[in-house]
């Protein structure tokens, strides 16, 4: 497997002093077909650390490469015309808010391959519609404003949108965070789907330690801006070795006393 | 299909406002205790001449049937006649309606022009020296009233740098460009409010949609900035913009009033002034049941265009 996604020494600073860092020379590996989960608890610079891989947050110093070439040095129309290409998407949290409301599901699903300009009017919506039929959604819904969808359909309308660029790299914040059981196994099936059918590489975001311990392939822990563990899903999460991690895991709520226990299932 | 159900929904809101409107109008002529030979004649009227006028004018028939009659007569076009010129009250509202449409259309099109702009702008730039400026420009012209602007506008334009004329109007038919030179004084003094207020809710608006993950979104996907403003943001963020510039609209067409009586210009407003002056009701009520038609049906198409602005709002005023 070859790496899509390469972060390294990645900072990012809020204001002009040193104190003001957020990111502090955190580095991030994505190979083809990998999934790599991002933990830490809130404020640790997960969203963050997306953001700036994607250009949302100016890095202070650090590269972000993809497919071995650099992109964090693009400004401008530069940046625009690989932001085109659609090799990097990113899924926000929120999806209600992801949506633009009075815009339809295949308007929406097919904005990138207009944006890139990809064939005629019908092939893209041919293609918006093959993204949902992938999500698992049914291309009848296509012609509804996403206020009429409910959270996991619209969950799975982003990550189709995301899908008809045809990603090298996908970040997900949170994907199934605000999913109930059935929706966050579709998702999950869904992006394991893609990292096995097409190769693509996964960042994802996530609290959801159960979800992660079921799919990704390595863990990436974040603390105060720092990568504190990085390793294997199943000893990260089964053996941690950093005191953070520990506590993280450790945290995790359970009705009836044990600590419940991540195992990696097999695919 | 969603502008179809606006404006049904409007249409149905604007029946019973004005029927009310239009009875409270005409009520409010009938306890004027103004009658025709008074208005022609004034004190050398005796009781004769009133009663032949009255009897002329319908007036000694009961309130409710003039009502009816002058409400059903007006769906006609027929206002009745001026008290005091004995003029037909549409044939006078036909001449004058121009020229207050003319500046409320020029008043409102400025409105729209600079106050989008000015947002649009600042919204961009927000927490930027631009943004401060509009922020402090808007809050100083919301403060000057139309009739002030107007004659600082006079004193400027016309007075001391003579590129427009103090007042008056020329008809478009001789000339389009002598008729904006006309125009543009009145127009300007009018639209200022509107404009720094339509400025100021875009602005507003648009701060807050383009922190919405959706636009964010276009953005990484490589949309470029106008697509970005001009294909999500503003027909997100317009919305309490447009909804104001409806609720500016009847004032638009009342401030011509003002405007008309300052530049000296021959519309609705001046008509309507001077009836009242010479308690000449049916010119009064005329314009009156005319301005309100003109805010209803104004109210109609704000809807109309709020409901295609925004498919998945459904917000009207």
């Amino acid at each position: 497997m070859t790496a899509a996604l390469e972060a390294d020494g990645v900072e990012v600073w809020l204001g002009r002093r040193a104190k003001s860092r957020i990111l502090d020379g955190v580095g991030l590996t994505a190979r083809s077909g990998e999934i790599v989960g991002l933990i830490g608890e809130t404020g640790s610079g997960k969203t963050t650390l997306a953001r700036a891989i994607v250009g949302l947050a100016p890095l202070h110093a650090g590269t972000v490469r993809v497919d071995g070439t650099p992109v964090s040095g693009l400004r401008g129309a530069e940046l625009r015309r690989f932001r085109r290409t659609g090799r990097v998407q990113y899924v926000f949290q929120d999806p209600l808010r992801s949506l633009d409301p009075d815009v339809t599901v295949l308007d929406s699903v097919a904005e990138g391959p207009a944006i890139r300009g990809d064939g005629r009017a019908a092939d893209r919506r041919a293609r918006a519609v093959a993204a949902l039929e992938q999500v698992g959604l049914d291309p009848a819904l296509g012609d509804r404003l996403p206020g009429r969808l409910s959270g996991g359909q619209r969950q799975r309308v982003t990550i189709a949108r995301a899908l008809a660029v045809d990603p090298r790299v996908l970040l997900l914040d949170e994907p199934v965070s605000a999913l109930d059981a059935a929706n966050r196994n579709h998702v999950l099936r869904v992006l394991d789907r893609l990292r096995r059918e097409r190769e693509v590489a996964i960042v994802m975001i996530s609290h959801d330690l159960g979800s992660l311990a079921g799919i990704a392939d390595r863990i990436v822990v974040l603390y105060r801006g720092r990568v504190v563990e990085e390793g294997p899903a199943a000893r990260v999460l089964l053996e941690p070795e950093d005191p953070y991690t520990q506590r993280l895991i450790a945290s995790v709520p359970s009705i009836d006393g044990p600590r419940p226990t991540y195992a990696r299932s097999t695919r | 299909m969603r502008a179809l159900h606006a404006v049904g929904r409007a249409a149905l809101i604007a029946v019973p406002v004005l029927l009310i409107s239009t009875f409270i109008t005409f009520g409010l002529g009938a306890l004027s205790d103004q009658n025709p030979a008074a208005a022609a004649m004034g004190e050398t009227a005796t009781q004769a001449d009133i009663d032949r006028l009255n009897h002329e004018f319908g007036l000694d028939r009961p309130f409710l049937e003039r009502y009816v009659t002058w409400i059903a007569d007006a769906f006609t076009g027929n206002l009745g006649r001026s008290w005091f010129t004995h003029i037909p009250v549409a044939e006078s509202i036909g001449q004058r309606l121009p020229v207050s449409l003319s500046i409320a259309a020029l008043a409102l099109l400025l409105a729209v022009v600079l106050g989008a702009a000015a947002g649009i702008g600042a919204a961009l730039n927000a927490g930027g020296w631009f943004d401060r400026a509009v922020t402090a420009v808007c809050a100083a012209l919301s403060t000057i009233p139309a009739f002030v602007a107007g004659i600082a506008l006079i004193v400027v334009f016309a007075v001391l740098v003579p590129v427009f004329p103090a007042g008056g109007y020329v008809p478009p038919s001789q000339g389009v460009g002598p008729w904006l030179t006309y125009l543009i004084l009145p127009a300007v003094a009018l639209s200022l409010d509107s404009a720094a207020d339509l400025a100021r809710q875009l602005r507003t608006g648009l701060v807050g949609t383009l922190r919405e993950n959706y636009v964010t979104g276009a953005v990484v996907r490589g949309l470029g900035p106008r697509r970005v403003v001009f294909g999500h943001a503003l027909r997100n963020g317009a919305g309490p913009a447009v909804a104001v510039l409806g609720l500016h609209v009847p004032r638009l067409i009342g401030g011509a009033v003002i405007t008309e009586t300052v530049f000296a210009m021959p519309g609705l407003g001046q008509l309507a002034t001077t009836g009242a002056l010479q308690g000449d009701v049916p010119v009064v009520q005329g314009t009156l049941l005319v301005a309100i038609a003109l805010v209803l049906v104004s109210s109609v198409l704000v809807n109309v265009a709020l409901a295609r602005l925004r498919p998945g709002s459904g917000r009207t005023v």
